[in-house]
């Protein structure tokens, strides 16, 4: 049995309902988006994982049958405000939830995707950056700084040619840093930024489940491919095989962050090398499937019915 | 000679006790709040041959990276809230944390503590969380249950009434308070309670009691009870799992024996008394001055 924790309104969450329901395997929906009202729950920790279950109007479901998890977790948006409670005290009580769930997921020895600790890397960029390093993918120059003259430097040192972006897990539009933009550089004293130096080159997107990749070939001429159709531009997408090196590498990364399903970003230079930019632990994997065509939700779908658990945590156990 | 950073609150207790047992040592030391912020001037190089840093204030000698021997952390880098939006001055938090926790792990020296993502970014985890590295470590944990079910937690009431404890314990998972739940208007609002949300219910246990591990060694508050001294190794083995090289645990018997009842990956001060404060500083000092550098390699970001 399957448990999926999401909310329908998610178009990830969705597509893996699909996907499962395509594959004919059995699987239950705790609905987050109302959770936990209509939930009946009951789990106990003894001296190994949890035990217990989760009951609805509809169904039972026994923790010991379950073969795997998948999860996204959802922003206050996504969810129904819990009945009786002051505005104030509401997201107090989504971070209750979400938090036992979380304890809950921790301790399941089966498959769970993803766990969420192992995506804590993704709230620092320059984290992941020094991980990528020892993972053998390469990582652009980069400059962490306040300091205006600091900018100022590296700008002139990259001939013009760097793009900044967030340094944190929230999300930003990566952009070219344009001449007009220099004097604004004095607002750097207000905290720090991150500067790359621009990598020429075509954007690969990867998603690895379980021991499976899928590479797909990102074809654009906007610096975030992302936000193109905002910016009146182009994207194309098609499957694309990786070097047996580069593959191994993401491959690497997602078991070094214990990670059942990643999204990579990586970039292709002329000259065959592979930057990787970030390790998204919760990728929005439908923009890639619909566009590629490639069966990264039925792997997901199979290795949440097998139930195959993380290799890291394996080997990690074999160490104790 | 290079100097030693201890990043935190100036007036930060742990700081000051660590300076003070550095400075004995004839050791150069700098307490800094937030060096990613004005007045200080930060830069941080990154390729992939390379990492340099280097901090520096208006008018004062740069201090580069190689020139830092060591770093004591004490939390997150903190900003003043006054003339900010409440969204932006969020979005930059999170900026200088993800500057910081990569920063710390960048630098050469000894850090105490380089925190795992995992830890920098959940620092108050529930310790359900932490209970299967716990396990793994030898480490007892206490049985705790989850539920919204009121009948499941009259039942416990009833199993534990029969072992001759009087109650529960209600322990909300995103706050540190407990509540012991024994009278019959406490389980009424237990059970209002879990019509809101879930209710964690670990087991009672007795009297605590705190030990910090650094490096290799466990200092108690107080002296440990002989079961508890017998779980130094394993105590031991658990903080070097962790990736923490100073870390309070709190034991206490439960059901079963004794157990991990808490777990603070930023040690309290007021927890120890002034011996073992000072016992502890003097430890984390040498961990500074003499230690190997606790970095083995990048950690996963799970500390399972």
């Amino acid at each position: 049995m399957i448990l999926v924790c999401g909310g329908l309104a998610d178009s990830v969450t969705e597509l893996v309902c699909a996907r499962l329901d395509d594959c004919g395997y059995a699987y239950r929906l705790l609905d987050m988006g109302h959770y936990p009202s209509g939930f009946q729950i009951n789990w106990h920790w003894r001296n190994e994982g949890p035990e217990g279950y989760i009951t609805t109007a509809d169904w039972r479901l026994d923790l010991a049958d379950l073969t795997g998890v998948f999860v996204r977790y959802l922003g206050a948006e996504g969810r129904a405000s819990p009945p009786n409670v002051v505005a104030w005290n509401v997201p107090a009580m989504y971070a209750e939830y979400d938090s036992g769930l979380m304890a809950l997921l921790e301790g399941l020895p089966c498959a769970v995707v993803n766990r969420v600790r192992g995506g804590m890397s993704n709230g620092s960029k320059p984290y992941q950056a020094l991980l990528v390093r020892q993972c053998g993918l390469l990582t652009p120059p980069t400059l962490v700084t306040n300091d205006p003259d600091a900018a100022r430097h590296f700008y002139d040192e990259c001939n013009g040619e760097v793009i900044y972006k967030s340094l944190s897990g929230i999300r930003s539009i990566v952009r070219r840093l344009q001449p007009d933009q220099l004097p604004r550089l004095s607002l750097l004293r207000n905290g720090p930024a991150q500067f790359q130096a621009f990598i020429p080159g075509a954007d690969v997107r990867v998603h690895t489940v379980g021991e499976q990749l899928f590479a797909t070939r990102v074809r654009s001429d906007a610096v975030d491919y992302r936000y193109a159709t905002r910016e009146g531009r182009k994207v194309e997408m098609e499957p694309t095989i990786l070097p047996p090196a580069a593959a191994e590498s993401c491959l690497n990364l997602a078991h070094w962050l214990d990670l059942l399903m990643t999204g990579i970003d990586l970039r292709e230079t002329p000259e065959g090398e592979y930057y990787c930019f970030e390790v998204n632990p919760s990728p929005g994997f439908i923009y890639y499937e619909k566009n590629s065509r490639q069966p990264i939700s039925a792997a997901l779908a199979d290795l949440l019915h097998t139930g195959v658990r993380s290799p890291a945590q394996h080997a990690k156990e074999m160490l104790m | 000679m290079g100097v030693y950073l201890l990043l935190g609150d100036p007036q930060d207790p742990w700081c000051l006790a660590v300076r003070c047992a550095l400075e004995a040592g004839h050791n150069e030391t700098l307490i800094i709040r937030n060096p990613f912020a004005d007045p200080a001037f930060f830069s941080w190089r990154l390729d992939n041959e390379q990492s340099t840093s280097r901090l520096s204030w208006t008018g004062e000698e740069p201090l580069t990276g190689d020139r830092i021997s060591g770093v004591f952390v004490r939390g997150p880098a903190w900003i003043d809230a006054a003339g900010w939006q409440p969204d932006d001055l969020a979005y930059m938090l999170a900026e200088t944390q993800a500057a910081f926790v990569a920063w710390l792990w960048s630098l050469d020296c000894p850090v105490v503590n380089r925190y795992p993502a995992a830890i920098w970014y959940q620092p108050r985890a529930p310790l359900l969380l932490w209970h299967p590295l716990l396990r793994r470590c030898g480490l007892p944990t206490l049985e705790t249950v989850i539920t919204n079910i009121p009948q499941r937690a009259r039942a416990l009431k009833r199993r534990l009434a029969g072992a001759g404890v009087a109650g529960v314990v209600y322990e909300p998972l995103t706050s540190p308070a407990r509540y012991l739940v024994t009278s019959d208007d406490e389980w009424e609002r237990l059970e209002t309670m879990q019509g809101y949300a879930p209710a964690c219910l670990p087991y009672p246990y007795g009297d605590v009691q705190c030990l910090c591990v650094i490096g290799d060694q466990v200092v108690w508050q107080g002296s440990p009870v002989a079961e508890a001294a017998r779980l130094e190794p394993a105590l031991i083995r658990f903080a070097s799992a962790a990736g923490l090289a100073f870390v309070e645990l709190t034991l206490a018997p439960g059901s079963k024996g004794l157990c991990v009842v808490a777990l603070e990956p930023f040690p309290r001060h007021d927890h120890f008394d002034d011996a073992t404060r000072q016992r502890i500083a003097a430890l984390l000092a040498d961990l500074l001055v003499a230690a190997p550098d606790h970095r083995k390699a990048m950690p996963p970001g799970s500390p399972q």
